[in-house]
């Protein structure tokens, strides 16, 4: 059965979410994310990496042998990963430098192999990049609100070094919150990740709550069952 | 006729509660609370109000935000307790906010995210104190010579107020250093121990408290004095505290019989820091400590072995909080492997063999002729 | 005497002060006597007599039936009114088949009575006999009938006799006036018992906060060889039998063995004398000594009451109750059970009756545990009721079975020094009972398997006999045959392989029976409820 379209941007985002769902690519996530900035690279890397990953998956599900799948999924990711790693390191160096050490990692991050395993394996090609794309969408957006949080508390910024990023013309998102801020040099450090992702889950669960108990109020007052849910 | 619902055994109860329990602990931190007032003035003042006000601030929004009865639990005192303690482990001069995150994460993260009371895995106190150590290195090592309340040296009330909440350098006091910390920054500046060691410490003065250090830590005596009321009032047993204290002890003592000149002394490591205030205070909290006998003396010797490590060899010049929390983090599994023996079985829960002789004479013993019982003629 | 070490134990208050000074007095008849065919542990007793029949004091009402039973007699003379379903003293009021007797107030015995020839002279199974015949159960709680006890114990050799007058639970003191004021017929029960188990010697272990009723059984006792008075420290749970054993012999009853099994046989004062009473005097169990007490009480003290007297009686002839009390109690406030009103008898293994203020119970709200293991510490058992009860909260029985909650005894002292009031002992006999149900699964399921496995084995062997009479058929039309052809044995020689490789299959499913009584075994090996309530 192949899910559609809608379904595949909501479980990208927000249901079946990669870091708030699947609590999956943890590693990277804590590590990288002491900046929105470094998570947002991490993220669009990850996101080129996993939507080419389960392109090509995909479209090779009808050769591929079961028993040794797992191997040539990590194959198509290494290479992707590879490709990734000298793109950045040719065009976006400085990044690359802090960064750097975590890209090789992608190939490790259980969100592309779980994501190529559960759905491009069995999917044909567009729904697979489709949920390449979302999935990656989701992830880049938990990784900023995590670096953002991360860096507000920690170091009174937002989207530092967005310049090295993203190119000179975006250096206006660099914003400085407070002048003179110590800073908290908790949020900055693996704790902080943990403490911060803690946080997020759980607000995200409170606004599922919220949500199914509103849904419940509206459906036992409307008394109609084909309210989708 | 009056029906009752069935309850199980007993009927009767000890007259023990949770509330006066904390009330106890409470009662035996305040000799070292009035001391710190009475040493460090109004800023020590201001810090502990803040602490317990925010805490029980606190406390109400997380009781109301997880819908748990506010009379119930705002009144059995543990909040207070963990944010006296929080208090009592700050430097005395140190910023309003950082008495309200202190007590913020204490309570938040340290006890609610868990559960609430009693569900902690980790002493909220010393997780709040690590947290700011971490976060507000400055701060929270910004040490200052005790000035008695009264006397000249000491901040007026107005002064005390800028202290806190403007952390104005209006008031000029004499920044000091602990003693841990001097023998860190000495040590590794290669300075021989013995000479340094007679230069600025007294066990005298340690043990009395007149030196500089956190609120609460500074007079080993008057805590000691806390514990053995709670020790009497049988609020802990005395394993935690011993086998704490003696670990450090029997370690700080072999190092510095091994080569005085580079280990200090180990009335030089019980005396200083937190080590006393944790030994009654910290460690002994029951619900990050095991339960059992042996548990909690493998629970004090590594707390005790861990303290002397970081402060030895690690990069903090004191690290009671952090053996503290590391082995809080042992604790479950300490109670998992450690438990009592059971009547009529081994440690390793078999039935316990009965003697060879009583065998070897139940092996010749003839039954007398078996009666018919609970036959009716 | 020396003793050895208690582990675990509480200090509740005694509150014994207020009954332990007053003789015993005895409750005038009552007008209905209600006699539960249950009031011992095992199968119900079996009624002798029929509703309309008059029957004399002491006469047989029901006969004990099956393995442990004990029998019930008439304490009183009167008419049966009703066999029929009556309120049991049990926290759940449910009725259970009880004798109606409505009393004439004459208390005629029966003309056959006679008493008895010397006791002296009984064979140890006589003794057990008499006793199983007089109704005799544990008077201390445990109502296990007392003769299967002392046969029980006849399989081993009995070192030491223990008489557990240590009476630890608070308020009660029924004990503490039998040993003050019946001190000479304990002593002779003690004998016939030590007598009734060969037993070296006997011990009688009295808690220390009863000086008086020590000094009046070291006086009697004064001049008998091997019979020792001692005195142990008050501490609850001093009368669990094992903790007994433990400070007097050092030494531990292995789990699921008998405390026979390392020569020792706990009995109570109370067993005693009634043990005394049906040897010496030839009175079946009647009534029994029972402390009225609790704050609502207005008139506490001990009464001899008869078995069967309605809690109301008991309540009545104490003056009736001072205020509404929050708990009405059967038995110690440690131990006992609450019953539902006071419209429900006693019966032999009621020690006390408690009508507790709120006052007294001081039972607060239940707050969230801070794990002070002062249950840990209080636990005589050693185990760590603060780790079972938190798995117990999760419904997880196999966690707490791992910390081995089938091995508490509902001695209640960890939910006594509970200082955040939780219901710890509730959790545990929950658990029990949920472990309960499962080993009674497990032994359906397993004798299921066993009799399908006895049809496959009956069908095989009748298989093997039908194979084996075909074959010797053939064998003899081979035997017919030999004589005309030699050539024609081999295949008839073969054909006596098969009831052999019958056999083999019949040996095949003793084997597997075999593994199956084995696994049983194992099943059994479970601690049964009764062993540990005697």
């Amino acid at each position: 059965m192949i899910p559609s379209y809608r379904q595949i941007i909501a479980d990208g985002l927000w249901h079946n979410n990669v870091v708030f769902a699947q609590l999956l690519a943890l590693c990277p996530l804590l590590a990288v994310t002491s900046t929105a900035t470094n998570g947002l690279g991490m993220g669009l890397a990850s996101t080129v990496v996993l939507t080419g990953s389960n392109l090509l998956v995909s479209s090779f599900r009808r050769w591929l042998i079961p028993e040794v799948r797992i191997p040539v999924f990590i194959l198509i990711i290494s290479t992707l990963v590879t490709l990734v790693d000298l793109v950045m390191n040719a065009w976006i160096h400085e990044l690359h430098k802090v960064l750097g050490l975590f890209i090789p990692l992608i190939v490790t991050n259980c969100a592309i192999l779980g994501r190529a395993e559960a759905f491009a394996s069995r999917q044909p090609v567009l729904p697979a990049i489709a949920d390449g794309l979302m999935m990656g969408a989701g992830m880049t957006m938990a990784l900023v609100l995590l670096g953002a949080c991360r860096e507000i508390l920690g170091s009174g910024t937002l989207f530092a070094q967005a310049g090295l990023l993203l190119g000179g013309s975006f250096s206006v998102m660099e914003l400085v919150l407070w002048q003179d801020y110590s800073g908290v040099l908790l949020m900055l450090l693996p704790p902080g990740g943990f403490l911060v992702m803690g946080f997020l889950i759980a607000g995200k669960r409170l606004v599922e709550r919220s949500a199914s108990r509103s849904r419940q109020a509206l459906s036992a007052k409307t008394i109609d069952p084909t309210i989708d849910n | 006729m009056k029906i009752s619902i069935p309850q199980a055994a007993p009927h009767v109860r000890n007259p023990g509660r949770v509330p006066s329990l904390m009330t106890t602990v409470l009662i035996a931190l305040s000799p070292i609370t009035l001391f710190a007032v009475y040493q460090f003035g109004w800023p020590a003042l201001n810090l502990i109000g803040l602490c317990l006000l925010s805490a029980l601030l606190f406390e109400i929004l997380c009781l109301y935000s997880t819908g748990k009865p506010l009379d119930t639990y705002i009144l059995d005192g543990s909040g207070m307790l963990t944010a006296l303690l929080l208090a009592l482990s700050l430097p005395p001069h140190a910023p309003w906010w950082i008495a309200i995150c202190g007590s913020g994460f204490a309570i938040i993260v340290g006890k609610h995210v868990y559960g609430g009371i009693g569900q902690n895995p980790f002493n909220p106190a010393m997780l709040a104190r690590v947290a700011l150590l971490l976060s507000f290195p400055v701060e929270m090592t910004h040490w200052t010579q005790a000035a008695p309340l009264l006397s000249t040296a000491a901040p007026s009330f107005i002064e005390g107020l800028q202290i806190t909440f403007q952390s104005s350098t209006a008031f000029d006091g004499l920044t000091a250093a602990t003693t841990l910390g001097q023998l860190k920054t000495d040590l590794s500046q290669g300075l021989p121990l013995q000479q340094l060691t007679e230069q600025y410490f007294q066990p005298l003065d340690s043990s009395l408290g007149l030196t500089a250090g956190s609120l609460g830590e500074t007079s080993s005596l008057l805590i000691a004095i806390g514990g053995l009321y709670l020790l009497r009032q049988r609020i802990f047993s005395w394993r935690l505290p011993t086998s704490f204290l003696g670990s450090l002890l029997l370690l700080s003592t072999t190092a510095w019989i091994l080569a005085p000149e580079i280990y200090a002394s180990p009335l030089f490591h019980l005396t200083s820091g937190g080590v006393m205030l944790a030994a009654f205070f910290i460690v002994t909290d029951p619900v990050t400590s095991p339960c059992t006998r042996r548990g909690q003396l493998l629970f004090g010797t590594g707390c005790g072995a861990l303290t002397f490590v970081i402060r030895t060899w690690g990069g903090y010049p004191e690290g009671v909080a952090f053996a503290v929390l590391l082995m809080n983090a042992m604790t479950p599994l300490i109670d998992h492997y450690v438990r009592p023996r059971r009547y009529g079985r081994s440690r390793t829960g078999t039935p316990i063999k009965r003697p060879l002789w009583r065998r070897i004479r139940e092996f010749f013993y003839t039954q007398p002729k078996s009666p018919s019982s609970g036959s009716d003629k | 005497m020396k003793l050895f070490g208690f582990r675990g134990g509480v200090h509740p208050e005694a509150l014994k002060q207020h009954t332990a000074d007053h003789p015993i007095s005895t409750l005038p008849l009552p007008a209905a006597l209600y006699l539960p065919l249950q009031q011992h542990v095992g199968e119900p007793a079996e009624p002798e007599v029929s509703p309309g029949d008059y029957v004399y004091k002491g006469q047989l009402l029901a006969r004990s039936q099956g393995q442990i039973s004990a029998p019930v007699h008439a304490p009183s003379s009167g008419t049966v009114v009703a066999i029929d379903e009556f309120p049991a003293p049990h926290p759940s009021g449910l009725p259970v088949k009880t004798v109606i007797l409505e009393t004439d107030g004459k208390d005629h015995w029966s003309p056959a009575w006679t008493t008895p020839t010397d006791p002296w002279s009984l064979r140890p199974e006589e003794i057990a006999r008499e006793v199983g015949l007089a109704g005799v159960v544990g008077m201390g709680g445990a109502t296990f009938p007392s003769a299967v006890k002392l046969g029980q114990s006849l399989q081993y050799p009995i070192h030491n006799l223990i008489i557990n007058g240590s009476e630890c639970e608070p308020y009660l003191s029924c004990d503490d006036r039998l040993m003050r004021e019946r001190a000479p017929q304990l002593i002779d029960g003690i004998r016939l018992t030590a007598h009734a188990l060969q037993a070296k010697q006997a011990t009688v272990a009295i808690e220390d906060n009863k000086p008086e009723a020590f000094a009046a059984m070291s006086a009697a006792a004064k001049g008998i060889n091997q019979l020792n008075v001692i005195r142990v420290p008050s501490r609850y749970p001093m009368g669990w039998d094992k903790q007994l054993i433990r400070i007097i012999t050092g030494r531990e009853v292995p789990v699921g063995a008998r405390s026979a099994s390392i020569g020792v046989c706990v009995h109570n004062v109370g067993t005693v004398y009634a043990i005394q009473q049906a040897l010496c005097a030839g009175t079946p169990l009647l009534s029994r000594v029972i402390t009225v007490a609790g704050g609502a009480i207005a008139k506490p003290q001990n009464l001899e009451v008869p078995v069967g007297t309605l809690v109301s009686e008991v309540i009545k002839y104490c003056g009736g109750l001072n205020e509404e009390p929050a708990r009405l109690v059967m038995g110690g406030p440690m131990m006992g059970q609450i019953v539902p009103h006071t419209g429900v008898p006693l019966v032999k293994g009621s020690s006390g009756v408690l009508a507790l203020t709120a006052r007294e119970v001081d039972d607060g709200p239940e707050r969230p545990c801070i794990r002070c293991r002062r249950c840990v510490e209080a636990c005589p058992v050693g185990l760590m009721p603060v780790e079972m009860a938190a798995r117990l909260r999760a419904d997880d029985i196999d966690g707490a079975v791992d910390y081995g909650v089938q091995d508490c005894i509902g001695c209640s002292c960890c939910s006594y020094v509970c200082p955040a009031k939780i219901p710890l002992v509730q959790y545990f006999n929950y658990a029990r009972g949920v472990l309960d149900c499962r080993q009674t699964a497990t032994r359906k399921a397993q004798q299921t398997r066993e009799m399908a496995l006895a049809r496959q084995q009956r069908l095989a062997s009748q298989q093997a006999a039908r194979d084996a009479r075909k074959a010797a058929k053939t064998e003899d039309k081979a035997k017919n045959n030999t004589k005309n052809n030699i050539k024609n044995t081999r295949p008839a020689s073969k054909n006596p392989d098969r009831p052999a490789s019958g056999d083999d299959a019949g040996t095949q499913h003793k084997g597997a029976a075999a593994n199956i009584i084995a696994t049983d075994s194992r099943v059994t090996d479970i601690p049964l409820q009764s062993e540990q309530l005697s």
